[in-house]
């Protein structure tokens, strides 16, 4: 039955921006070429639309009948050697104006080559439906459609059903099409462009009688939920228990469907979106600069990195120049958070495997207080910080805040020896993550699996140093893998990650220039609060900016930072008005966390609470 | 008078319901339920510096029986309200439930299609607590605000069966009068 759930649409939050004439706009096409586009040409011809640079990226645009092929083709051609698909994601173009040939969905691939560290985007049309859907919906509208490409890169299997959820396209050929965040029985799909953004009407009333009371809890869905379903693949032959999405040890609402056979595992089925806040759909609603206060609530474990991410997507789309000291304030701040994060991994990590083990859930988190102190210094916040804004950072640095810094990087690295000498060569942690959680380099890349998760199985590969942004390049430090490929060696790795962020922090510190800490554009970057009593223009400026925001010409780029937990990246598609026309965040622990099955599989119950902590998932970033 | 003056020295009498809701204040096991941001806050409040077990309630309990304080920490959505309403309904009487952060308490920031607007559209809610996130101190203050409101009940009228006793009044005054 479907649910009675009608979005409202409010006429406040969808208001179009002022733009100027010409305005939305498509995102042109590609222009230039290089090699890897060339050679793409040579083998595929008239099949190519375009090819070529498009806002500094590889794209190529191909005619979906080819899509299959084109990627088979990328993966195994020994000159192209794309080992991996990072991510999919697709975009409803019904608002912007078309040519009559062009189709309303467009669905748009990352791919990467770690051995020839090349990155390229694939975009291609989605046919439009012929026949209504089979899996019969409740969905007025015909789904587009487009081949799947689980059968070249096996991490595309969840990315694909997260499209398919929220913008409605149908992957021919995936084996297990169902929805992954929203209820089952979701009547529509949130991100295509005539569905509304949903939510209450604001009450901007006092009395009770008034209609706008009305709406009030109009949203919530009738308290019997759907009846679960047996995963497809299970067999009631064998035992099927329940993990979460109340469960200690899952890090959050995440919800495991296990399937037994006494205590080994036979497969796992995760159930996710139990924590989906509708992110992306907020985006478009929102003005670019005041998106970044979202990005806080993804991955609430790592802000900073999240608000560096966007902000760096957008200053690249904008070409805007960041001064010096503002991005070593940027790098700080990013490593101090990739310290945190590891920090509270490993606190979660040990509780979950020892059982009633607080010990170090004290000791880590003691000096995760410290640096949130750090952090409550620069911008009066802990957790959701938002210091990082597009043109730079919010505020300059306090004066006592290197000293701080200073005395934090001196105790850190005995602090993690501490650590190091609680767990490393103890009889009772290697037992419990030794061989446990196996995968090998070839399964982890064709997972399309990222950060430690990657570098646990001996993948050499760091965007900080091979495709350095915030001048990473300036930095000596290294990264750290291990060939294990089990839980003990993603141990080591992040363990000596902390590390080497400290290696990074001291030459920070050392090397802080004096200058600007956010951009002198005034288009962007709004003036400073003593300049708005003497300078009329610098009011225009601020009156502008907080008003109507500032515009970005049209066009869509991917931009990955190396977060915490693996590969963090923004695509941004903009139509050159002044919100995101569509954003996508690519959440390292979704992509991640697609690995619980494979490494699960033939292991002890116990093992799975272990493959969770070691994978390091959070939750607002798989359900975003 | 009376019955002090009876009993040997060094004994203290007082009333039933203070002696019990003095052992309710002071123990109150939260449940070990965290949703989002403000799950984080809520795992710093119970670590060494803020040290939630000054008030007795560093016992999160991972199962709904032996817990009294549900801590919504985080937004609600669409698909994980149906799992609250039942965590909720789990729980065994008396039970409280604090609100935790702007998201609990009034849908916060995601005015949208997938976030409930505020928890208390499907449990009753006795605490609220501003802030995205709030800082350990402020769940530390709900927690005293909590015990001023344990401090005022009474095992003569359970809180629930107050609710009913209320609904069974309003029924019968229109009847009578």
């Amino acid at each position: 039955m479907p649910l009675d759930v009608a979005p409202i649409s409010r006429s406040y939050e969808t208001q179009r921006t002022l733009n100027p004439p010409g305005i939305p706009a498509a995102a042109p096409l590609p222009t230039g070429e290089t090699d890897d586009t060339r050679r793409i040409r040579e083998r595929f011809g008239d099949d190519i639309g375009a090819a070529g640079l498009h806002n500094g990226n590889q794209v190529v645009y191909v005619k979906p009948a080819q899509l299959k092929a084109l990627a088979a083709f990328l993966r195994a051609d020994p000159q192209l050697q794309y080992e991996t698909l990072i991510d999919v994601t697709s975009v409803d173009r019904s608002h912007l104006p078309l040519n009559g040939d062009d189709a309303r969905f467009q669905a748009i691939y990352q791919f990467r080559s770690y051995t020839r560290n090349q990155h390229l985007t694939l975009v291609t049309n989605c046919e439009a439906a012929a026949s209504p859907a089979p899996s019969a919906d409740h969905n007025e509208t015909l789904l587009p459609h487009i081949d799947s490409l689980t059968g070249v890169f096996r991490g595309a299997d969840w990315p694909e059903r997260e499209v398919y959820d929220l913008m409605g396209i149908q992957f021919d050929g995936h084996p297990d099409l169902r929805r992954i965040l929203m209820p089952k029985n979701w009547p529509y799909h949130p991100l295509q462009k005539q569905t509304p953004l949903g939510g209450e009407e604001v009450p901007f009333t006092l009395t009770w009688d008034d209609p706008e009371f009305e709406t009030l809890g109009a949203q919530i869905l009738p308290a019997e939920s759907a009846a679960p379903d047996l995963p497809p693949g299970m067999s009631r032959e064998n035992m099927i228990i329940n993990m979460g999405p109340h469960h200690p040890s899952t890090h959050g609402v995440l919800r495991l469907v296990v399937e037994l056979d006494g205590e080994r595992v036979v497969s796992i089925d995760p159930d996710l979106g139990f924590l989906h806040s509708g992110f992306e759909k907020t985006a478009e609603h929102k003005r670019y600069k005041d998106f970044v206060y979202y990005t806080d609530r993804m991955d609430y474990l790592s802000a900073m990195a999240n608000n560096l991410g966007y902000c760096l997507t957008v200053e690249h789309m904008l070409g805007l120049e960041i001064p010096e000291r503002a991005q070593v304030i940027r790098v700080i701040m990013v490593e101090m958070q990739r310290i945190a994060s590891h920090l509270f991994w490993l606190a979660t990590h040990v509780l979950d495997v020892s059982g009633t083990g607080m010990s170090l859930l004290m000791y880590a988190t003691r000096e995760r207080e410290r640096i949130l102190d750090l952090f409550e210094m620069v911008c009066g916040a802990r957790l959701t910080v938002s210091y990082i804004r597009i043109g730079g950072v919010w505020q300059d640095l306090p004066k006592a805040f290197i000293t701080e810094l200073k005395d934090f990087i001196r105790v850190m690295p005995q602090k993690i020896r501490e650590y190091e000498a609680m767990l490393t060569d103890a009889p009772l942690w290697q037992e419990r993550l030794a061989g446990v959680g196996y995968i090998s380099r070839e399964d982890g890349l064709a997972m399309g699996l990222t950060g430690p998760m990657l570098r646990g199985s001996g993948v050499d590969w760091d965007l900080r140093r091979d495709r350095p942004y915030s001048g990473y390049e300036g930095y000596e430090f290294e990264v750290p893998t291990s060939d294990r490929g089990d839980c003990y060696g993603r141990y080591r790795v992040r363990m000596e990650e902390m590390r080497q962020s400290i290696r990074i922090l001291q030459q920070a510190v050392d090397t802080l220039p004096s200058g600007l800490y956010k951009s002198n554009n005034r288009k962007v970057s709004a003036p400073p609060r003593a300049e708005l009593d003497v300078s009329m223009e610098a009011l225009i400026h601020h009156f502008k900016l907080m008003t109507e925001g500032f515009h970005v010409s049209p066009g869509f780029f991917y931009h990955g930072i190396e977060g915490s937990k693996g590969e963090l990246g923004f695509f941004v598609y903009s139509d050159g008005s002044a919100k995101p026309y569509r954003l996508h965040v690519h959440g390292p622990s979704f992509n991640n966390l697609y690995a619980i099955d494979h490494i699960s599989r033939g292991e002890m119950l116990s093992d799975v609470v272990t493959n969770i902590g070691s994978i390091d998932i959070v939750l607002g970033e798989v359900d975003r | 008078m009376g019955l002090e003056q009876k009993v040997p020295e060094g004994i203290l009498t007082t009333t039933l319901d203070s002696v019990i809701n003095w052992g309710r204040a002071n123990s109150t096991w939260p449940l070990l339920f965290g949703l989002a941001c403000c799950a984080m806050e809520m795992i710093a409040t119970g670590t060494a510096r803020h040290d939630i077990a000054r008030y007795g309630s560093e016992l999160f309990r991972a199962s709904p029986r032996q817990a009294d304080l549900m801590i919504v920490s985080g937004r609600v959505s669409n698909k994980m309200a149906p799992v609250i309403k039942r965590i909720y309904d789990q729980m065994s009487a008396p039970k409280w439930v604090i609100a935790m952060g702007i998201c609990a308490s009034a849908g916060g920031p995601f005015n949208n299609y997938a976030i409930i607007q505020g928890v208390d559209k499907i449990i009753p809610v006795d605490v609220y607590v501003p802030g995205c996130p709030p800082r350990p101190e402020s769940l530390l203050y709900a927690l005293d605000k909590l015990r001023e409101k344990q401090a005022r009940e009474s095992i003569s009228a359970d809180r629930l069966s107050q609710a009913e006793e209320q609904l069974a009044i309003e029924e019968i005054i229109p009847l009578g009068a």
